[in-house]
């Protein structure tokens, strides 16, 4: 069972705009794969789906073998638990500490406030921001506010962890660090999908790539057979 | 509420290698049942602590429902005391009895003392018919008209003041013995005004409901309108949270939290001045019962009621917080 299988996907909103037209794609359990595409090709779109904070005009979306699109709204807080996202405005709140914008997602799951603390400097840890719990977020750096974001993504180990252009304002080095970090995380069996538009970052990592062109996907291949990619055959007669 | 909000299962079979410090998964249910009720435990002292540590924001709330408590509590006060006072002034209700014409003065002051010596019987005064006949004619100013009377129209009357302390039902049972004297031509109960009184304590007490279901209601709007500028105000709090994974339930629960201490420091305060109401207007109230010989002093709210007062707050600022948050929660989505 993939991890992520899009069926047919298209999504309009209302006045005619097609976001993303017919998407298909799996992603294996584990994988690393990058999605680009220019400016509103519907990258952001394809990510929110699989948290249904979108649903689509047409087509299945698939979580850990769940369908998303069809999911009860009493089922997706659950849903959310499993799916870590980083986003590249990192969502983090400056009225708490690091430490309490990090613990969020175990509070919300119940998990009792010792073992909670043990998993927040875990993740800190591994995000190389130790010793900042007690910092407010909006005293840190551009790249240390993405960094406590994806401290807060990863915390509830999630299966599968998705990223909207999370090193978009960050220079080079900065975002090189992030790539790295995220490819760790797949060392350890996490399912990664990052949105990006940074072609040079992604030529120099390698890596699967899923290529959206006017909501139409293009699959560059991987590295696991993860199935037929309808995308790819049905790209050229969608656009009106 | 719903369910506890807890981690869902995670496949087994997912290809995942060990991850360094990391535990099982899994949380069992009565480490999820502590992990709840330590949630509400924490909810609830945090949004207690944001509206202690940060009274300004929210003094307002507070007053507007004491003060709509205050109301009704202050009238509902006043009608028990008036209730209390009414119950004694029912076995208070004294008696004319009025005599045949042909009864002598004599025959009457042997009545008189007859009746006095009988149960339950406080005073008895003899009227004699002259004497009547002189009170009206000196409070008619029908003087001369009345002379050119044959006779003294007027009955002798025994005026009978039961006890105090008697029952209603026993002052009608001793009426009635009285009434059943061969001597006697009626005897009439004052208790017409009691009637107009027990009449008016009973609208009065269906205008404090009217009146308390009425600021109810402003209660309910006041706490929704707090809170729903308190929604406002986290909105960017809600998104994240939502899309971490939190159930509504979870969302929902501080401002459900928030609303029932409103309703409660409100009742507190409403306390407070229901207090200080009475404290201000006990003194004078014995001083009037002292002219009128009476001890009688003013009740403060009892015990129960005051309890119904603080929960039914409690109940009202929930009530509203959950009314503004089923309105206006649904439409912050991630």
């Amino acid at each position: 069972m993939p991890m992520v299988r899009f069926d047919g996907v298209s999504k309009s909103y209302p006045g005619g705009k097609e976001a993303l037209s017919k998407v298909s794609f799996e992603l294996a359990r584990g994988e690393f794969a990058f999605l680009t595409g220019h400016s509103g090709a519907g990258k952001s779109t394809l990510l929110k789906l699989m948290l249904q904070m979108e649903r689509p005009s047409k087509g299945q979306v698939f979580v850990d073998g769940d369908c998303v699109n069809t999911m009860k709204s009493s089922q997706v807080p659950f849903l959310r638990r499993k799916v870590g996202v980083v986003f590249q405005n990192h969502q983090l709140l400056f009225d708490r500490t690091v430490y309490d914008n990090v613990a969020m997602p175990l509070l919300i799951a119940g998990y009792q406030p010792a073992e909670a603390a043990r998993r927040v400097r875990a993740a800190l840890d591994s995000v190389g921001l130790l010793g900042f719990e007690r910092r407010n977020p909006i005293e840190l750096s551009g790249g240390e506010q993405q960094r406590v974001g994806i401290a807060r993504a990863v915390v509830n180990k999630p299966q599968l962890l998705l990223a909207d252009e999370p090193t978009g304002n960050l220079d080079p080095e900065l975002s090189e660090e992030i790539m790295k970090l995220f490819l760790r995380f797949q060392q350890v069996g996490v399912t990664v999908l990052i949105a990006t538009h940074d072609i040079a970052l992604i030529e120099r990592m390698g890596h699967r790539r899923l290529i959206l062109d006017h909501g139409t996907l293009h699959d560059s291949g991987t590295l696991h057979d993860s199935g037929p990619r309808a995308g790819f055959e049905r790209g050229d007669h969608v656009r009106t | 509420m719903s369910a506890p909000d807890s981690p869902k299962r995670q496949t087994a079979n997912a290809p995942r290698k060990p991850q360094a410090g990391a535990s099982t998964h899994k949380i069992s249910i009565k480490d999820r049942l502590n992990g709840w009720a330590q949630q509400h435990q924490l909810v609830a002292v945090e949004t207690l602590m944001r509206l202690l540590t940060k009274p300004l924001g929210s003094i307002m709330t507070w007053l507007v429902i004491a003060i709509s408590l205050t109301l009704p509590g202050a009238m509902w006060m006043t009608l028990d005391n008036l209730s209390q006072l009414s119950n004694r002034f029912q076995a208070s209700g004294s008696m004319s009895v009025y005599l045949k014409t042909a009864v002598q003065n004599d025959q009457a002051q042997q009545m008189l003392s007859r009746i006095e010596s009988m149960d339950g019987v406080a005073d008895v005064r003899f009227i004699s018919a002259d004497e009547a006949l002189a009170e009206f004619r000196a409070s008619s100013g029908l003087g001369e008209a009345l002379d050119l009377l044959p006779e003294n129209p007027l009955p002798g009357v025994i005026v009978v003041e039961p006890e105090l302390a008697l029952p209603q039902q026993d002052v009608i049972a001793l009426a009635d013995t009285l009434r059943s004297e061969s001597r006697v031509d009626s005897v009439e109960l004052d208790t017409a005004w009691l009637d107009r009184l027990h009449a008016l304590l009973a609208l009065s007490e269906r205008i404090v409901w009217v009146m308390g279901a009425l600021l109810a209601l402003g209660i309910l709007l006041v706490v929704g309108n707090t809170i729903r500028l308190s929604i406002a105000a986290r909105v960017d709090e809600i998104r994240v949270t939502k899309l971490v994974g939190a159930t509504n339930a979870w969302v929902r629960r501080p401002f459900l939290y928030t609303g029932l201490w409103f309703g409660m420091v409100g009742g507190l305060v409403s306390w407070i001045l229901l207090a200080i109401g009475w404290a201000l207007v006990s003194g004078p109230v014995e001083d009037l019962a002292a002219l009128y010989g009476s001890e009688y002093r003013l009740l403060p709210l009892s015990a129960g009621a005051a309890l119904v007062l603080l929960l039914g707050a409690m109940l009202l600022g929930w009530l509203g917080a959950w009314w503004s948050v089923v309105r206006h929660l649904h439409r912050i989505e991630p």
